[in-house]
């Protein structure tokens, strides 16, 4: 390559851009660094922090990446315009290749890859039991649903729907699955998603394989559980909670449970003192994710309720009887199957007795 | 140049130019009226799935929004995405800038096979209609990937078959126009042309090719299992009868992650084009950026299961994937140093395809850090299907193929239409459409991370003024494209006529009038040498030397 140009090629100019954007780089990859991420979104089990980690060492190598293309892009096409006295042909530079420069720019990439991959692969280890390791780990079942999740405890004859709680400190697998009562191909069960943001676990639940994720909860508090992957009409809805407790708070949740298994509810529904407001405010917190309160044409996931008792079309309900409050309060307690999908039932859906009683007046005001 | 005139071979003879409107302008076997047909087509298609995504916007300015029903909104999200992957990119990077620039470049007079082409072009309209036709009848809910068993379930499903059936054909028209592209670069170069003095976008159409043709076949298998599973029940993807969800997955991104190179190389070429031309300079690295492009096709067919790390996956398995994967980053990265490059010590003329392709590299280049991101499986585990990848996607395919897209519309406007384009309509159009790109979809990443899911119609009221802000963004974004429309309106209105080589450019295409003439060349140029030299005499014999000229506008 010979030059003919008494200026050097790299002029004082081009080291002050470098300068200039090596003190961005650096400040943003130390604003990297001492980002503190768990005050925008907890870090609430043991593999929060290694997984953000490998986040921010992305970040930290992204950051001057991005900082000196977009900076000599920006440099380049100001420094080298072609000004308006130059001849209208006048061409550049006739440098077209430069081994050592383009060598390093494979090597340096090809390293940081390396690395990156290799500090990736130590982590995953730690959410994936890899062996008897995590014997002594908790086993628990979480059983994707349309549209909620079901969580099953060793000793616990019932399952706990929705809410996962957990004591903290304490190691758990959880075995995911998905699954549905009817096995036909337009009611089957789908793959789901649990994702929990504060714990930076997300793990597919896939009909007919059980996968197993494993953790450690490390911060007491409440978070969201969340399905990413597309499950139905109602998957915009499918929110379940976390609840990581202390060990005494969540043994006594569990013997609660426990009570509640061994006196099952003996006496039947009764309707009688149903409150229309209570039911209402139950309504808007829970039904209205698959219900409007308009009439039946106008659905989300289930159909609008506002005539259920006295809509000519529509005299029977879905599972075939009369549109009587008995039979309503009977869907409610047990849920449907149907043409438009699945009514979760009371126990999925977080109710009492006294708020299917409630629900039932409230819908009986809207005819 | 020594080499002036060569006698043609009696075989080079030229068939007369199409009589009839039908021959010339519907069913026309002319890769120019084919690259035009396709321009006007896939734009449609551009503009109704445009409007899809601003629906999805209207929806989501605030949590828990009636303005669609779910279905409503689900359907939106789905056909928005298979319209821009199938009916938008795929056709406007390979058939139509395919077709109006490669046969040119290699100095050829048609593509291969001619009525192959045509086939494959009114092969769009067709699938064009099929999906759209499916929103009468209940369009596909599950998004442009369709995962069984939930895509599968009624009512979602209702119109499966449309969709299966419209994105086949265009599956089968990709195959073929693949087929015809790869035999017309290996077989009709102008003597002379030897594979490493080929314009650069020409070797990223050549890959593009190779992956269109092998890759998408799988595509069509995956589709014919889903829809023979739809409606004849062979439970393919069943589980409860053998079959499984997860091999979906696996065939369907054993072609849609080749795809996505479809999607971004021709973008590749479009920018290597434009680099040298508007900062007169050899391109900086032309054997690195072709041999890269290369090395990405090859390596885009080992890396589908990274779209897969949550779907349990063997450890190994996760491995490798993640391995491959941030392995493609590499051959990527030296194109971008390279073009980055390229601009150093240049004479640097910023008209709007330059614009558009710093626009390009900017956007591209955060685009592929994240995807070195999603790369890392424990990174991903937060930010898998969440819209954190709803962001990366749009920085790759909107940032990257959509401005690369109209870096090479502003580029070659001139010499497709004879006119050129308003420069000063054009920067507004690149400086709207830059702001508001990034003010769209960067927010993006940070409601992904904080656990904002993807294909949700409302979401957790915490994210309310991200939305907001993204919503009104997209409105601006999708309104920039409206001073393009007007721009090209006003081109062919009051157009200034453009010469053969408004832009002072060295490849091929430029050497013959504007627009180009059927056939092309009168004589069959013959190539001395690569085609970025800017400063050495032009590289061609048997070009008419009053053509020649590089006058710089």
């Amino acid at each position: 390559m010979k030059l003919e140009q008494r200026e050097p090629l790299l002029d004082s100019g081009f080291w002050r851009a470098v300068a200039v954007m090596t003190v961005i780089s650096i400040v943003l990859m130390v604003g990297v660094v001492v980002f503190p991420v768990e005050k925008y979104l907890p870090e609430a089990a043991n593999i929060s922090k290694p997984i953000d980690d490998l986040f921010k060492f992305c970040a930290f190598f992204g950051a001057p990446i991005f900082v000196f293309i977009n900076g000599f892009l920006l440099y380049f096409s100001i420094r080298y315009r072609r000004r308006p006295d130059e001849p209208i042909d006048a061409v550049g530079s006739e440098i077209h290749e430069h081994h050592g420069l383009e060598v390093t720019w494979t090597i340096i990439p090809s390293l940081l890859m390396i690395v990156l991959a290799v500090l990736s692969y130590l982590v995953i280890p730690m959410y994936y039991p890899t062996n008897q390791a995590f014997a002594s780990a908790v086993t628990l079942e979480a059983i994707g649903h349309k549209f909620y999740y079901e969580f099953r405890y060793p000793g616990l004859k019932q399952s706990v729907m929705n809410e996962l709680h957990l004591p903290i400190g304490v190691p758990v697998t959880v075995d995911l699955t998905s699954a549905e009562d009817e096995q036909d191909v337009h009611n089957g069960a789908v793959i789901h998603s649990f994702w929990v943001p504060e714990f930076r676990v997300k793990q597919d639940m896939i009909p007919g394989i059980v996968i197993p994720i494993h953790f450690t909860p490390s911060e007491i508090g409440m978070y969201r559980i969340v399905c990413s992957e597309f499950c139905g009409l109602g998957h915009s809805h499918m929110w379940g909670k976390v609840i990581v407790q202390t060990r005494a708070e969540f043994d006594a949740w569990y013997a609660d449970q426990q009570r509640a298994a061994a006196s099952p509810i003996a006496a039947p529904l009764s309707l009688a003192g149903g409150n229309p407001s209570a039911g209402q405010t139950i309504f808007n917190a829970k039904c209205t994710v698959c219900h409007n309160a308009a009439p039946f044409a106008q659905r989300k996931v289930g159909p609008g309720l506002a005539q259920l008792f006295d809509d000519p079309d529509h005299p029977d309900l879905v599972t075939g009887k009369k549109a009587t409050p008995d039979n309503v309060a009977d869907i409610l307690e047990h849920g449907a199957h149907g043409d438009m999908g699945v009514m979760p039932n009371m126990q999925a859906n977080g109710l009492t007795p006294k708020d299917v009683a409630d629900l039932v007046a409230y819908l009986r005001t809207l005819r | 140049m020594s080499v002036t005139h060569v006698e043609l071979p009696a075989s080079s003879h030229i068939h007369p130019p199409p009589d009839t409107f039908i021959k010339k302008y519907v069913f026309s076997l002319d890769h120019k009226v084919i690259a035009i047909q396709y321009f006007i087509t896939a734009g449609l298609f551009l503009v109704f799935a445009g409007l899809l995504a601003e629906l999805m916007r209207v929806q989501l300015m605030g949590p828990n929004n009636h303005v669609l029903s779910v279905a409503v909104f689900n359907q939106a999200y789905s056909l928005h995405g298979t319209a821009m992957v199938w009916l938008v990119g795929i056709p406007i990077v390979t058939g139509a800038f395919g077709n109006l620039i490669m046969p040119v470049q290699i100095g050829a007079r048609d593509v291969a096979f001619p009525w192959l082409n045509m086939l494959s072009f009114w092969m769009l309209p067709v699938a064009g209609i099929l999906v759209f036709a499916s929103l009468l009848f209940g369009a596909p809910q599950a998004g442009w990937t369709e995962y069984p068993p939930v895509s599968l379930q009624l009512p979602l499903g209702e119109s499966l078959s449309l969709w299966c059936a419209g994105v086949f054909v265009i599956g089968v028209s990709s195959t073929i126009t693949g087929l015809n592209f790869l035999v017309t670069i290996v077989k009709m170069r102008a003597p002379g042309m030897t594979y490493t003095r080929m314009p650069l976008f020409v070797w990223a159409t050549g890959v593009t090719a190779f992956l269109s043709m092998i890759a998408t076949a799988n595509l069509s298998a995956a589709l014919a299992g889903l829809f023979i599973q739809h409606n004849f029940g062979v439970p393919f993807y069943d589980v409860t009868r053998g079959g499984a969800p997860v091999l979906w997955q696996h065939v369907f991104w054993f072609y849609s992650h080749p795809a996505v190179y479809i999607l971004i190389l021709p973008a590749f070429g479009i920018v290597s084009e434009v680099i040298p031309t508007f900062v007169r300079r050899p391109i900086f690295g032309y054997k690195a950026i072709a041999y890269s492009s290369a090395a990405i096709g090859l390596l885009s067919f080992m890396v589908w299961a990274h779209h897969m790390f949550t779907s349990g996956l063997q450890h190994w398995e996760q491995l490798f994937f993640m391995l491959l994967t941030m392995v493609i980053a590499v051959p990527t990265g030296i194109k971008i140093f390279s073009w980055v490059t390229t601009l150093w010590r240049g004479k640097i003329r910023l008209d709007s395809p330059l614009l558009f392709v710093l626009g390009f590299l900017s956007t591209f280049t955060l685009g592929g850090i994240t995807g070195v991101m999603l790369a890392s499986v424990p990174a991903d585990a937060q930010e898998h299907a969440s819209y954190f990848v709803v962001a990366h996607i749009h920085y790759v395919l909107f940032g990257g193929t959509i401005f690369g897209i109209f870096a090479g519309l502003y580029y070659w406007w001139p010499k497709m239409t004879g006119r050129m384009l308003d420069e000063r309509l054009g920067k507004w159009h690149f400086w709207l459409m830059y702001i508001f790109f990034n003010l769209t979809f960067l927010p993006m990443h940070w409601a992904g991370l904080m656990g904002m899911p993807r294909r949700v119609a409302t979401y957790d009221p915490m994210f309310a003024g991200t939305n907001l802000f993204v919503s009104i963004s997209s409105f601006v974004l999708a309104a920039s494209i409206l001073i393009f429309i007007y721009n090209a309106y006003r081109s062919a209105r009051y157009g200034e006529p453009a010469g053969p080589n408004p832009w002072g450019a060295r490849t091929l295409e430029w050497m013959i009038p504007s627009p180009m003439p059927y056939y092309n060349f009168r004589d069959v140029p013959i190539v001395l040498s690569g085609p970025y030299d800017y400063g050495k005499p032009l590289p061609y014999a048997n070009i008419s030397q009053d053509l020649a000229m590089t006058p710089v506008r």
